[in-house]
């Protein structure tokens, strides 16, 4: 995501509009932005009632709506992608090249995958962790309506692959973080001895740590590869300014290479491993506020 | 009036010594039915009989007696005056709300235990094999069985479990997942170590035996299925294990922190759980507070069994209230096979079907003794019924005479709620279901004739 500042920094003076959700400037007209905003709090709400649900079902144990948060968070999705075709690029323009599209695309990649893992691992449950994830990403998308898009001369397919890669390592991590979180939860009911309940629900600690680590297996060529492309991209660009969003961004690769080393190495487990991928999602999470802030400030 | 009883003695009345003697291995059951039911004189009779219970359900014409023959029954194979004061009996209604407790595991040692309803349902399947089933205990266990059903499913008396080598097993599974292919370590000989081990074992995972006395191991691992492995080797085994169940009667700790510090750097972080069911305890407690490794002790087990138990009770209250509304439920329609009210009812649809072609015809017909068309009416349906009539009062004494009693109400739509009412009143909707069955009968004699 280095790119991102230095395509901000190259960002002088495209005209700005007021927007409603997102800064793509073909996005007009009243109609089109009334289908929006209303696709736009469909999805939320689906999105929100979906945590409830999830929250709900972890804590209460609705035996007899199982089904039902998975198909309301599957309705979330539904109206998210309604939502994104709506917005989508046009031709002539480059796809992701706005903060407020990163934060949708990837609060939307978070639920698919979710959706993925859940049929690979008996996960479902897990959802009370994952949708939250979603519907923050998502609200943060539309919260930015006045990021600013990314300026067309800085624009390349170099920076497409880096920003694409990320949006996908930010998606695995998510999972990862998930997984960990509901380790440590469970790992600390177990110790505390509070076994009904929540513990019955959640899955066993080793399903949540095969889960979280070949999550960051999955997530970390892919943000070494962003890295590396938004090096080159930054070099090319000849944007030269080393931010703190950069920084975030080393920190979290090393925070990752370092628990993947450790489990890898040295048989690291359990609440060790979880605890560090979670650090290294929240410093994930930290380098996408950073540009959004960063884009928000821009964008006037 | 036929009538259940039931006699035995269960887990609540009698201790194990006095409950073996009465047991009866399930293969033998049918001889052991055939046996009770001839030598008692029951219309029926069915046998449960399970660790904690042997009971005698029976129908008989007079009920009384019956309970006195089948607890008679069951006190000669007692073979002992003092032990009979265990036997208890129930009749009538009571009988059957107790079958159907039963069968609902509310009656059982650990209420909502899940095996009852097979046994009672084996048991039920030797008496129809032995031919000892008949009707009434046919309709009784089979409503039994609809209960246990309804109970499982709308009330939550089976969650949790309850045993403490069971609960080690859920616990086990909620650290490894899938336990196939892991490797479980029992160390020392304790009774309870050895359920749990065995628990385990049934999972899927590998045994290994450690104990001081090599013999003792050797034997144990023979009887649960595992492999038998020198003292010596111990912390070589802590370190492959992933379950290790310590049930010694050493006095002192055998895994210390300084002992296991080693063993989970030699295996790597990999989680350990380790039940410790030896009192006094084989695990020093600090060895819980390790990363990845989880110690839990004999009271811990006990606490979740206990937490486990409370859910149930009060699910139980529900579950009870479920086998009332059964319990009515077959007493509607055990009222409606009485012999008495089937008469009176018969021949009151008789009646009233003769009734109502004399009323029809009279009118068509001129200079008729209206007298001799009603004498004529009712001298037919008395002939028609006489032989039916007979049958009935003969067979309903049988013992298949409920179901002779259930067809004729079918047959001629006697109503089942209530046939005492149904007698005294005439209702539209059963006129007209008479009506068509006169039609019916008068338009197949057309044609035959």
């Amino acid at each position: 995501m280095n790119c991102q500042r230095a395509a901000l920094a190259n960002y002088r003076a495209i005209p700005h509009h007021g927007r409603l959700f997102c800064g793509r400037t073909h996005a007009s007209g009243g109609h089109g932005q009334t289908m929006k905003a209303g696709l736009f709090i469909a999805t939320a709400v689906l999105y929100a009632l979906a945590c409830m649900l999830y929250l709900f079902l972890l804590t209460r144990g609705a035996e007899r709506a199982r089904r039902l948060p998975g198909t309301v968070f599957v309705a979330a999705l539904g109206a998210h992608l309604a939502f994104l075709l709506l917005e989508g690029p046009s031709a002539h323009e480059m796809p992701l090249a706005d903060m407020s599209q990163i934060l949708s695309i990837s609060s939307f990649g978070i639920g698919i995958a979710f959706l993925l893992a859940s049929y690979r691992f008996d996960v479902t449950i897990l959802g009370a962790f994952v949708a939250p994830l979603s519907l923050m990403l998502f609200l943060a998308s539309g919260l930015g309506s006045s990021y600013a898009p990314v300026s067309p001369p800085v624009q390349s397919a170099v920076l497409s692959l880096h920003i694409g890669a990320n949006v996908l390592g930010l998606v695995a991590f998510a999972l990862a973080f998930a997984a960990g979180l509901a380790y440590l939860v469970q790992e600390r009911l177990l110790r505390r001895r509070q076994l009904s309940g929540v513990f019955q629900r959640l899955p066993s600690l080793d399903v949540l740590d095969t889960m979280s680590l070949r999550a960051v297996l999955v997530g970390f060529p892919l943000l070494t590869f962003g890295m590396i492309t938004g090096t080159f991209w930054l070099l090319r660009s000849n944007g030269s300014h080393f931010f703190v969003s950069q920084a975030l961004g080393v920190v979290a690769w090393t925070i990752f290479a370092g628990v993947i080393v450790l489990r890898v190495a040295a048989g690291w487990q359990g609440r060790k491993a979880a605890l560090g991928t979670m650090m290294g999602f929240l410093f994930t999470l930290l380098v996408l506020a950073g540009y959004a802030m960063r884009a928000a400030a821009e964008g006037g | 009036m036929r009538d259940f009883v039931v006699v035995g003695l269960s887990h609540r009345t009698a201790p194990v010594e006095v409950r073996e003697r009465l047991a009866v291995p399930p293969d033998r059951l049918g001889e052991e039915l055939r046996q009770i039911a001839a030598g008692g004189r029951f219309d029926e009779a069915l046998l449960i009989s399970t660790c904690n219970r042997v009971e005698l359900y029976a129908t008989g014409s007079d009920p009384i007696d019956a309970a006195h023959r089948a607890r008679a029954a069951l006190a000669t194979r007692l073979l002992d005056s003092a032990a009979e004061d265990a036997l208890y009996q129930e009749r009538g209604v009571d009988a059957v709300r107790h079958a159907f407790r039963v069968a609902s595991s509310l009656d059982s040692l650990v209420v909502g235990e899940p095996q009852i309803l097979g046994q009672v349902k084996e048991a039920f399947d030797a008496a129809k094999g032995a031919g000892t089933v008949g009707t009434l205990l046919g309709r009784c266990f089979t409503q039994a069985f609809a209960t246990a059903k309804r109970v499982r499913n709308e009330t939550g008396i089976a969650e949790g479990t309850v045993s403490v080598s069971s609960i080690a097993c859920e616990l086990a599974k909620k650290i490894f997942g899938n336990l196939e292919g892991r490797r479980t370590l029992l160390l020392g000989a304790g009774e309870m170590g050895e359920s749990a081990a065995r628990s385990l074992r049934q999972t899927g995972t590998q045994l290994h035996v450690i104990n001081r006395s090599e013999d003792r191991a050797h034997s144990l691992a023979e009887s649960c299925g595992g492999r038998a492995v020198p003292y010596e080797r111990l912390t070589l085994e802590l370190a492959d294990a992933d379950v290790v169940i310590a049930s010694t009667a050493s006095p002192k700790f055998i895994l210390t922190p300084e002992m296991m510090k080693g063993v989970v750097r030699s295996r790597r972080h990999r989680p350990l759980f380790i039940i410790d069911i030896a009192v006094p305890r084989d695990v020093d407690p600090r060895v819980g507070n390790m990363d990845n490794v989880f110690v839990y002790d004999v009271d811990d087990l006990q606490q979740v069994a206990e937490e486990n138990l409370s859910v149930r009770a009060r699910e139980a209250t529900l579950a009870e209230s479920i086998v009332e509304e059964e319990v009515g439920a077959f007493l509607a329609w055990r009222r409606s096979l009485e012999l008495a009210p089937t008469i009176v009812a018969l021949r009151k649809r008789f009646a009233e079907v003769a009734e109502q072609e004399l009323q029809r015809a009279l009118p068509r017909l001129d200079g008729v003794d209206r007298a001799v068309l009603e004498a004529m009416s009712r001298s037919i349906v008395n002939k028609l019924l006489h032989q039916p009539m007979t049958q009935l009062k003969a067979g309903a004494g049988e013992p298949d005479g409920a179901l002779l009693i259930d067809a004729v109400r079918r047959l001629f739509a006697l109503s089942e709620e209530d046939p005492g009412a149904q007698a005294a009143s005439t209702d539209g909707a059963n006129e007209g279901k008479v009506t068509q069955l006169a039609t019916a009968a008068a338009g197949s004699s057309g044609e035959s004739t």
